[in-house]
Order: C-alpha cells, then sequence, then structure tokens
C-alpha cells in the first residue's frame, strides 16, 4: 500500500517535471525568436536584449533548462505582456472565477449524468437506453462555444430570462462583500447579501449550462458502462444465484462497485471543463481564466499563455492524484493491482 | 438462379432492418457519416453559390434571412451560407482525419516499441506520454496554435502533438499482452527477428483497437479544430471553416442568428456523426474499452 | 421505485430549484443601474497613462480624470472657461495671458496654480509627443502672478484653441510620483489631475478596466444630480455590447456594427444618437518594406478596393470624402481627386510590376483591432477585392497595444504590411494628418506607412506657419500636400466616420461633443429615475 503511493506521487512529479519542460518547448524552442516572443512585440529593443539576457539564450541548453525550472518552482513564471503584471498573479485573481464555473458545471453533470447513466443501465437494450446514450453522445460533441451562443439567444433573447455578461451585476461592485472563498454564490451567501446571491446565482446559470454539455455526456456513458460492467462480474452473478431480486442486487450492489470509475471520469472531465471555459467565458465576459487566456491569445503573450498551460497541467496531475490517494484509503484492493 | 436471388434480397433487406432496429446509434451514425462524404464529395454541385466559399463577396446583400434563395441566409459580407456550410465538409472532416491518421501512426510505432521491448525503453516512452496526457488536448493544441504560424498546417500538427499519446497507451498495451503470449514468445526462443515478430503478430492484434480509438477521435478532433478556429487560432477567411464561421457570425448572432447557427449545427452534426459510429463500432469490436475521452 | 428513478427525481427537483432561484436573481439584476456611468468601449481604454504623451483611445477616460485650460462647446461653437477663467492676446496673437481657476487642487493634494501649469506644460513640450506640435510656437512660459500664466509665442497661434485640445493640453501634477521617475509612475497605473472624477481601481487587460469615483476636493463642488461613479467596461463582441445596452447594464456604447445599431432603433429605453465627425478610418501601406515598397503595387491596391462596397455594407456609418482632411476642417480640398475602383487599370499597374494574375503571388500582412466589427468587415472585403489579382491578404486580429506594438517593431520584417488607423483632429486643425501621420518619424510613433518624403516633411514643418499667417497660401500647401499622397498612396482614406452611439434613456443631459472625440463629460451628465 504505501509502496504503491509512493510509487503514485513519485510518478507524478516525474509528470510534472515533464509538463514543465514541455512549457519550455513551448515558450523557448517553437518560436523563432524566444526573446522578442518572451518580451512580448511592445518591447523596444533594450527590452528584447534584457529578455535575451534573462532567458539566457547564449548558455547552454541545459543551464536554460535548469534556470527555467529554479524560476517555475520559486513562482516566477515570467510577466505578461498585457497585463504588465506577473501571470502567477494574474492567475491568482482570475482562477476563482473559473473554479467558480467549473464546480457549479461538474455538480450539474453529476446530478443529470448520474441518474440518466443508471437508468440507461438498468433499462439495457430499450429505447430509454437507446435515448440516453444518444443524449449522452450529443452532450461530448456539443461545440460548447455554439451552445453558449443558442443559449444566450434563447433565454435572453427570445424569452427575457437571464442576463448575459459577468459574474454578477455591476452596481454590487460597489459594494463589495467579504471575499472567503472568492467565489461570488458563496460569498454573497456567507455575508448574507441575498441580492447579490441572486444576482451571481442567475449569472452563473447559462455558463454552467454550456460547460456542463461535455461532462454531463461523459458521465452518463460511463455511469452506465462501469454499472453494467460490475453487473456481469461474477460475485454479483452469484447474488443473482443466491436469489436477490434484480433490483436489490442493482441497488446495493453494483452501484457501489461502479463508483471508482465515476469518480476518476470526474477527475478527468474537470480538468477538460477548466479548458472548455475558455471557449464559454469569452461569450458571458466571466472574468476567469477562460477570458485571461483569450486576452493572451489576442497579444500574443507567449508567458501568460505558458502559465495557463503549466497551470492546469498542475491542476490536472494533482486532482488525478488526489482521486487515486482517495480510492486507495477507501479501497484497499486497489493497491494490490 | 434469378429466382433464388429474387427471394434472397427481401430477405437480406429484413436482416439489415432487423441489425438497424439492434443497433440504432450505429446505425444512424454511419447514416451520418455517409451524407458527411456524399456533401464534400458532390459540393460543387450541391452548393448553389460555390464561388462564396472562396473570396466572392456582396455587400449588396448582408445578412439576407434564410430564404429559397439563400437557404440558410447570407453572412456580413454577404456570403451564402448555405454554399460556405456545404464546402466546410472538405475543411474539418479532412482536418481530422489528417490529425487521426499522423496521430495513429505516430503513435502506434511508438506504443508497439515500447510494449514489444519492455524494460527501460518502455518505461521512458510511457513517461512521456503520460506528460503529454497531464495537459488537456484543447489546451495543449491552443498553446502550440499560439506559437506557431497561422495556417491549416499549424493547425493539423498542433492536434497531432496532442494526439498521438493515446494511441501509443493503446498500443503499447496491446503489445504488452501480446509480446507475453505463448505463440510469440516460443517464437523469439525460436529465433525469429523481432521486426518480423512486431510487423506479423503484435501489429494486427493492436489493429482492431487502433480502430475503434480512431473512428471515436475523429468526433473530438473535429470538435477541437472548430474550437482552434473559433479562438481564432485556426484557418482563416475565407475558408469555410464551421468554427471560423460561427466565430466571425458571433459578433451579431442576436439580430442575424443564421450566421452562427448553421456553422454551428454542423460541426454538432459531424461531431455527433462520428461519435454514435465509433462508439456503436467500439460495443460491437471492442466492448472492454468504456470511454473515450 | 428504484434507487436510479429516485435519484433522477432527487436531481431533477433540484436543477428546476437552481433554475427558479436564477430566474429570481435575474429580476434583482434587472433593477440594475443606480448612480454608476459604465462607458462600453469595444477595445482597450488605456494605453499610455502619461498625460503628457498620451495620444489614443485613453482620452475618454482622461479627460474625466483630467482637465484642460479651456474646453470647446459645440453648441455654441465657442471656448468655455475650464481651468482658466479667463484669457486674453496681445501683440497681434503672440502673447497669451491665462488667468487661472483659484482653489483648484490636484487628486494627490497639492493645490494647482500657474507654476504647477507652467510645470506640466514644460514636460510636456520636452517629451515633445502626441499634440505637442500644437505647441511648438510657444518660446517661453512666464508666471507673473501665482494665478497668471503667460505663453510667449514665436509666431501668432490660437494657444486659447490649442489649450482645449484633447491631446498634451492636461493639467496635471509634476511631483505625483515625489522621487520616482513621473512616466513610469504614471504607467503604473496612477494618475494625477484636477478632474471631477479620480481613479478608483485599474485593471489592464480585464473586462471592468477602470473605475473612478468622484473627487471629494472638486472645484466645481458635487451639488446637484451627478453619478458617484464611472466604469470603462471592455466588451470586445458586439452583439454582447447589444444585450448589456438593452438590459441597461452598460450606459453608453461607444461603438457597434452599423447592421446592429439599425436594429436598436426604437427599442425601449435607448436612445440612438448619431453624429457627424472629423474622423476618417486611414489605411496605411507600408511603404518601407514588403511588396508594397513598389509604388505601382500600392496604387493597384488603391484602384482594386471596391469603395462603394465597403460604404454600402457599413450602413449610413461610412460616408466617402476626397483627400484625408475631413470636410468641414480648414485645409480640405474638393478638387483632391477621389480614389475610385477600376480593377483593370490595377491589373495593368500590376503587370507592369511583374505581379498579378499568372504571376508570383503577393502575400501581404494585415492587422486590425480585435473588437472592431468594421476594421474585420473591411478586412473581408478588400481581401476579396483582392484575390482576382493574386494578392493574397493574411489578416490577424490583435488588442490595440500589440497592434501598435507589431507597427513599431525595431525589425522591419516583423511589421504589418497594411494596417487601419482612425485618426482625427486634436483641436479643429488638419497639421496633424501630417505631422502625426506623414512625417518622417525614426522610430515611427504613428507613421505606420513608414512613409519619408523631405519634400513633404519640407511643407509640413512649415505648415503651421504658414497658416498663421497667410491661410490662403497654407489652403494651396495642404492641397498639394494631399495630391502627393494620392499619388504616392502611403495612406488611403477610407471614409469619414458617421458615429453611431447608443446611450440608455435613464442618463440625462446626453450631448455628444464632435470636439471631444468618443468622450463622455460624465460630470455634466445627471442619472434620471
Amino acid at each position: 500500500m504505501t509502496r504503491f503511493l509512493a510509487r503514485r506521487v513519485v510518478l507524478s512529479l516525474v509528470v510534472v517535471a515533464g509538463v514543465v519542460l514541455l512549457t519550455f518547448v513551448i515558450a523557448r524552442i517553437v518560436p523563432g525568436d524566444p526573446a522578442t516572443s518572451w518580451a512580448g512585440p511592445h518591447a523596444t529593443a533594450a527590452e528584447v536584449a534584457q529578455a535575451r539576457k534573462h532567458l539566457g539564450l547564449n548558455r547552454p541548453f541545459i543551464d536554460q533548462v535548469g534556470t527555467y525550472f529554479r524560476g517555475i518552482v520559486v513562482g516566477r513564471w515570467g510577466t505578461s505582456i498585457h497585463t504588465h503584471r506577473p501571470v502567477l498573479s494574474d492567475l491568482k485573481t482570475v482562477v476563482p472565477a473559473s473554479l467558480e464555473l467549473v464546480f457549479a458545471a461538474i455538480l450539474l453533470a453529476i446530478a443529470v449524468g448520474v441518474p440518466l447513466g443508471l437508468l440507461a443501465a438498468r433499462l439495457r437494450g430499450r429505447t430509454t437506453d437507446h435515448a440516453v446514450r444518444a443524449v449522452a453522445i450529443v452532450g461530448v460533441s456539443m461545440p460548447i462555444f455554439w451552445l453558449a451562443l443558442i443559449l444566450q439567444l434563447v433565454f435572453f433573447n427570445q424569452l427575457h430570462l437571464l442576463p448575459v455578461a459577468g459574474e454578477y451585476a455591476l452596481r454590487f461592485q460597489e459594494h463589495p462583500v467579504h471575499a472567503y472563498t472568492h467565489f461570488p454564490v458563496i460569498d454573497a451567501a456567507l455575508n448574507g447579501n441575498w441580492a447579490m446571491l441572486g444576482s451571481s446565482f442567475s449569472h452563473l446559470v447559462l455558463p454552467a449550462c454550456a460547460v456542463a454539455a461535455y461532462p454531463t455526456g461523459v458521465i452518463a456513458r460511463m455511469v452506465r458502462a462501469s454499472v453494467l460492467d460490475v453487473a456481469g462480474e461474477t460475485h454479483v452473478q452469484m447474488l443473482r444465484a443466491f436469489g436477490f431480486r434484480e433490483g436489490t442486487i442493482f441497488n446495493r450492489f453494483a452501484m457501489r462497485l461502479a463508483w471508482n470509475p465515476v469518480a476518476q471520469v470526474v477527475a478527468l472531465v474537470f480538468a477538460y471543463s477548466l479548458v472548455n471555459t475558455f471557449l464559454v467565458e469569452s461569450i458571458f465576459d466571466w472574468p476567469g481564466l477562460g477570458s485571461y487566456a483569450g486576452e493572451s491569445i489576442i497579444a500574443l503573450d507567449t508567458p501568460a499563455i505558458v502559465g495557463i498551460t503549466l497551470f492546469v497541467a498542475l491542476v490536472y496531475v494533482f486532482v488525478n492524484l488526489a482521486v487515486d490517494l482517495i480510492q486507495a484509503a477507501l479501497d484497499p484492493r486497489i493497491g494490490l493491482h | 438462379m434469378s429466382v433464388i436471388e429474387a427471394t434472397a434480397l427481401p430477405g437480406r433487406t429484413r436482416n439489415a432492418l432487423a441489425w438497424m432496429r439492434a443497433n440504432p446509434l450505429i446505425a444512424a451514425g454511419g447514416f451520418m457519416v455517409l451524407v458527411i462524404v456524399v456533401v464534400a464529395i458532390f459540393a460543387p454541385l450541391i452548393a448553389p453559390y460555390p464561388g462564396d466559399a472562396g473570396y466572392a463577396t456582396h455587400p449588396l446583400d448582408i445578412f439576407k434571412p434564410p430564404s429559397t434563395k439563400h437557404l440558410f441566409g447570407t453572412d456580413n459580407v454577404g456570403r451564402d451560407i448555405f454554399s460556405r456550410v456545404v464546402y466546410g465538409t472538405r475543411v474539418s472532416p479532412l482536418i481530422a482525419l489528417a490529425v487521426v491518421a499522423i496521430a495513429s501512426v505516430v503513435g502506434v510505432t511508438v506504443g508497439l516499441v515500447a510494449g514489444f521491448l519492455g524494460g527501460i525503453v518502455d518505461e521512458i516512452l510511457m513517461r512521456i506520454t503520460d506528460v503529454f496526457l497531464a495537459v488537456p488536448a484543447l489546451l495543449l493544441a491552443l498553446a502550440f496554435a499560439s506559437v506557431l504560424p497561422q495556417s491549416t498546417g499549424s493547425t493539423i500538427l498542433a492536434i497531432t502533438i496532442s494526439w498521438w499519446p493515446w494511441y501509443a497507451r493503446l498500443a503499447r498495451g496491446e503489445a504488452a499482452s501480446v509480446s507475453r503470449r505463448r505463440y510469440v514468445e516460443t517464437g523469439r526462443v525460436l529465433g525469429l527477428s523481432r521486426l518480423r515478430l512486431l510487423t506479423r503478430h503484435v501489429l494486427p492484434n493492436a489493429t482492431t483497437p487502433v480502430l475503434v480509438q480512431a473512428s471515436l477521435d475523429f468526433g473530438g478532433v473535429i470538435l477541437t479544430a472548430a474550437a482552434l478556429s473559433f479562438l481564432g487560432l485556426g484557418a482563416q477567411d475565407p475558408t469555410p471553416d464551421w468554427g471560423l464561421m460561427v466565430n466571425e457570425g458571433r459578433s451579431f448572432f442576436q439580430t442575424y442568428w443564421w450566421a452562427v447557427t448553421f456553422p454551428g449545427a454542423a460541426i454538432l452534426f459531424s461531431a455527433a456523426a462520428f461519435n454514435l459510429l465509433g462508439d456503436g463500432l467500439r460495443d460491437r469490436l471492442d466492448p472492454r474499452r468504456v470511454v473515450g475521452r | 421505485m428504484s434507487v436510479s428513478a429516485r435519484v433522477f427525481g432527487v436531481s431533477a427537483v433540484g436543477a428546476a430549484l437552481l433554475l427558479v432561484a436564477g430566474l429570481a436573481g435575474s429580476g434583482a439584476a434587472r433593477a440594475a443601474g443606480g448612480s454608476t456611468f459604465v462607458y462600453d468601449s469595444y477595445t482597450q481604454v488605456m494605453i499610455n497613462w502619461d498625460p503628457a504623451t498620451a495620444y489614443d483611445q485613453e482620452q475618454v477616460a482622461l479627460e474625466n480624470m483630467y482637465e484642460t485650460l479651456t474646453r470647446f462647446n459645440p453648441v455654441t461653437q465657442k471656448l468655455e472657461p475650464l481651468l482658466a477663467t479667463s484669457w486674453k492676446k496681445s501683440q497681434g496673437g503672440k502673447v497669451w495671458t491665462f488667468n487661472l481657476r483659484h482653489g483648484v487642487k490636484f487628486h494627490t493634494g497639492r493645490p494647482f496654480n500657474a507654476q504647477a501649469a507652467k510645470a506640466a506644460l514644460l514636460r510636456m513640450q520636452k517629451l515633445n509627443q502626441a499634440a505637442a506640435y500644437a505647441w511648438s510656437a510657444v518660446k517661453s512660459i512666464t508666471t507673473p502672478t501665482p494665478y497668471t500664466l503667460v505663453l510667449h509665442l514665436a509666431y501668432p497661434q490660437p494657444m486659447d484653441l490649442v489649450s482645449s485640445a484633447q491631446y498634451s493640453g492636461y493639467m496635471y501634477d509634476t511631483k505625483a510620483a515625489g522621487k520616482e521617475d513621473l512616466t513610469k509612475w504614471f504607467n503604473a497605473g496612477h494618475e494625477a489631475g484636477t478632474g471631477p472624477y479620480e481613479l478608483q481601481t485599474a485593471a489592464p487587460g480585464q473586462e471592468v478596466e477602470l473605475t473612478l469615483k468622484q473627487f471629494p476636493g472638486y472645484w466645481g463642488g458635487w451639488k446637484g444630480k451627478h453619478y458617484s461613479s464611472l466604469v470603462y467596461r471592455i466588451v470586445r463582441q458586439d452583439s454582447t455590447a447589444l444585450q448589456l445596452a438593452k438590459s441597461g447594464q452598460v450606459s453608453f456604447v461607444q461603438q457597434i456594427s452599423p447592421q446592429l445599431w439599425a436594429t436598436v432603433k426604437g427599442s425601449p429605453g435607448l436612445s440612438t444618437p448619431t453624429g457627424g465627425s472629423f474622423e476618417n478610418l486611414l489605411i496605411y501601406l507600408n511603404t518601407a518594406s514588403g511588396p508594397l515598397q513598389n509604388k505601382a503595387v500600392r496604387q493597384a491596391i488603391s484602384d482594386a478596393i471596391d469603395y462603394q462596397g465597403i460604404v454600402t455594407a457599413l450602413k449610413g456609418a461610412a460616408v466617402r470624402q476626397p483627400g484625408i482632411i475631413p470636410t468641414g476642417l480648414f485645409g480640405h480640398s474638393s478638387t483632391v481627386p477621389l480614389h475610385q475602383t477600376n480593377v483593370d487599370k490595377a491589373k495593368q499597374l500590376l503587370a507592369g510590376a511583374g505581379f498579378g494574375p499568372g504571376k508570383p503571388k503577393i502575400t501581404l500582412n494585415v492587422t486590425y483591432t480585435q473588437g472592431d466589427s468594421n476594421e474585420q468587415l473591411i478586412s473581408t472585403l478588400m481581401k476579396s477585392n483582392l484575390a482576382p489579382l493574386n494578392i493574397d491578404l493574411n489578416v490577424t486580429a490583435l488588442t490595440t497595444s500589440t497592434k501598435y506594438a507589431k507597427a513599431r517593431s525595431t525589425s522591419p520584417a516583423d511589421r504589418q504590411d497594411i494596417t487601419f488607423i482612425y485618426w482625427y483632429p486634436d483641436y479643429p486643425d488638419p497639421a496633424t494628418w501630417f505631422i502625426s501621420l506623414l512625417h518622417t518619424q525614426n522610430p515611427p510613433s504613428f507613421n505606420f506607412a513608414y512613409y519619408s518624403n523631405k519634400a513633404l516633411d519640407k511643407q509640413i514643418d512649415s505648415i503651421e506657419r504658414i497658416t498663421a499667417s497667410n491661410p490662403a497660401q497654407a489652403q494651396k500647401v495642404y492641397r498639394q500636400m494631399e495630391m502627393t499622397v494620392y499619388n504616392d498612396v502611403p495612406i488611403i482614406s477610407l471614409y469619414t466616420v458617421e458615429k453611431q452611439r447608443i446611450v440608455l434613456n435613464s442618463v440625462g443631459g446626453y450631448r455628444d461633443n464632435p470636439a471631444y472625440t468618443d468622450v463622455v463629460f460624465v460630470y455634466q451628465l445627471h442619472p434620471k429615475a
């Protein structure tokens, strides 16, 4: 067990190191002139020269990699070209908004996807099953930026129901609430500011629905597949032989065992949804990672793009590791695999 | 002879119908893919204004709503959206084809080598794939596309970079399991060359799962390419790329809804077509694999 | 009932509750407005924070934080007192005496007086950027009393008009940064003006880029109804801007696609004022490097553009005019020929230069400002116009400052071949088009055609003096300069902008002031119920 954990942690560290190396390649090797790309198009000749020196482009390759690693470890992720601030502090500013969006979307996806998957598995091969699978496939095939636009068209333009832009109405900026979590929905509730809670909630609905399309489809498919998988296993068939009713087997045993792969897939879609916010945030003017990425792209802001890539990869590795460790703690069999 | 055929045909048709009823998803997917292929081949005959998929513009016909003349309306420079959507079947599905082809060849090669050789080579190659898999495909493609010059070639390259490791993992798994099988071990003992073993025994076994994966990936690659174009990192105007068309139309979509609705629906249609087909194929050919990406 | 059905039921109810809560919340959001004025811009506002050298879109914010000595009133067509309460000229316009307002404070707390004004002007002259050219006649500045500012000129200039200009005439506290470098201090996101609103927060690159609040020590006082704060919100998508205006979340939309603007007319709660302007959209052609170095290729491009198509596509937001000086300004000449579409002539010119159909392809890099749907539209149309001539445009959308950075790149190979700029006069005078855009500049500040013509430079250098001494002669020189531009094609003037705004009906007292492009003087407005 301990060996399993240790191996898992060490492997994660290796992957993180590899990702840092990969971002090094993107920042320093792919662009024609890394110094110009790093200093940004605003840069004067002196600034480019400074960047060249900072990046150590005349030093041996291995030295450059070393310096780059050290910089990442001590938190020097470069300076964003379009905000003139350190990339890391920019990320600190924008990430909470995206996390709020992704958490909301994943909750929504679980709330819809799990029941759908169970339903399909229970009624395998019937019309309901086919319908659920079709819905799930539409979910994973959805261009979510398009879905976001269509949602706006329907709920704002036609029905005049939901707001379209921002995290909450601008007037709440005049009297900011105390930020416990930096999630406006939760902060507003903790502060007892019900008007702001309503406002931030209504702003959250449409973008969360758009981001939820993909995880809903994936979760529904995964739940269906892993329940069927478990239901076919020997010990479950034995239960059948003991005369347990199909419903009981399904509810008591199969669902519980199917939980592990589902947890893993949630971890997977978490990181993917974080990236999917890139396609939705600019449509809803959501002030998060995606809007930051969009601005970085049109400002040719290489340090910011590299920082975003690194950040999301770290989140992904960490979430995966956490899920593995939690599962190992709950289910001792895992360490044996 | 002819009598037998006459009675056999309806039987076959009946069988086909029964099969379709039992596999409605794969049937629907197959039909949708067929539609895309046919439209792509006959685009010049189907599109009423082929020039609008190219450099033509019509300032006098800006944002005409859908009508019999312009089935899907016109865009912000007066081009017929239906013609552009039709020609779009020649853009992202082809990008997807290129990406899947290159990624599977590269990935399978790496995977077979790793799985067959095992040991340190295997460990190193698999850790490399881990690194690539730790960055969501869209983000990695986006990062590469942002530092590469803007072109269709760059789009293909950027997506391929983020896609090959999946094939490597897959092929490596197959190779590892096959190479431990008795007949391969025997072959090794008998002194058959490694290359011969790889190509004769390991590769054929890996083909089915790779093909299933490839068919599943088509939809994902179409979505990724569309997302890159939507972010302004993919194809350039006037390429009739659906993602780009949504991007160009989004400034106006609430008033001129048709400018984004139809190209976006085309993305959904084609991604769903390949996902349905891939899903169905996987169910039939490789039921162990449960979830794509 | 199975577990799955139960789970399904519970989550369905949960989702329904979420939706209801969301809808209830949106009702509350609808009532927004308060006394915050929200200015919607399609692109970043603050490009340069230094009031002495700022020369771009930032004036829409600076004019609310800083003040000038005088201000032009578009209704009376007269200058009004601002930081100067009265002024007079003597010695035939070569000496100007401004009596300054008492009791004015900078946002830094220091008092505004003649010494402070002199320091601000001297620094502006020393940096010699933006509209500093308009002050180049000023030889010396004296301060006979603490509230008297005297300008001594080398030749007569309308300094009352110059000091009302939307650039370079701002009064700012030169001691604001203490021992630090003032330029750096400004560009770190600070201001030091006397205006009614002071900076509260600045977030470059974010959607809410700037928040300004009332300056309690403002000399004009805060009696009566005023907006308590002022927000600059960057909305890159026209469709979002329209939605925000319709739901009352922005008070003013600076520019929106004419296709969308036309659909807003008659919407409840919104008004759609229009107004002429002295602003035109110019196309720069890179005369220093790449295929456009060749004059024949530039001429071919000017012949290939479908001007009528562009104007038609822009539905009333664009008016074609000859020359680069807009109609109504001194120096405009109606006898300068208008560029006409003539594809055959374009083909001939290209053939002469060894290009065109069947010959080597020309690929040109074009940059435009992300969020400006008009520039995007024009790029697409031009691409379409030029394709039959075997010229391909490689179009990139960038933020304003990235676009400029590329244009100012130290290496000519990194610069674009074609880009766009909106240009308008700093004060009602045409010299800026030539001084700022066409005079030899090394390094380039706004001459993104990288045009260098010694004869033209000479004419530009003397035009201000000639205007002061002999207007009729100046008119002739302007026409000659226009002809040089017409023949050499470093710049093509596409059209003059017809402003199409969206303003909330709850904004009281709004009036466009064409002398201050896109500026809303929020102090003069009042929120209505």
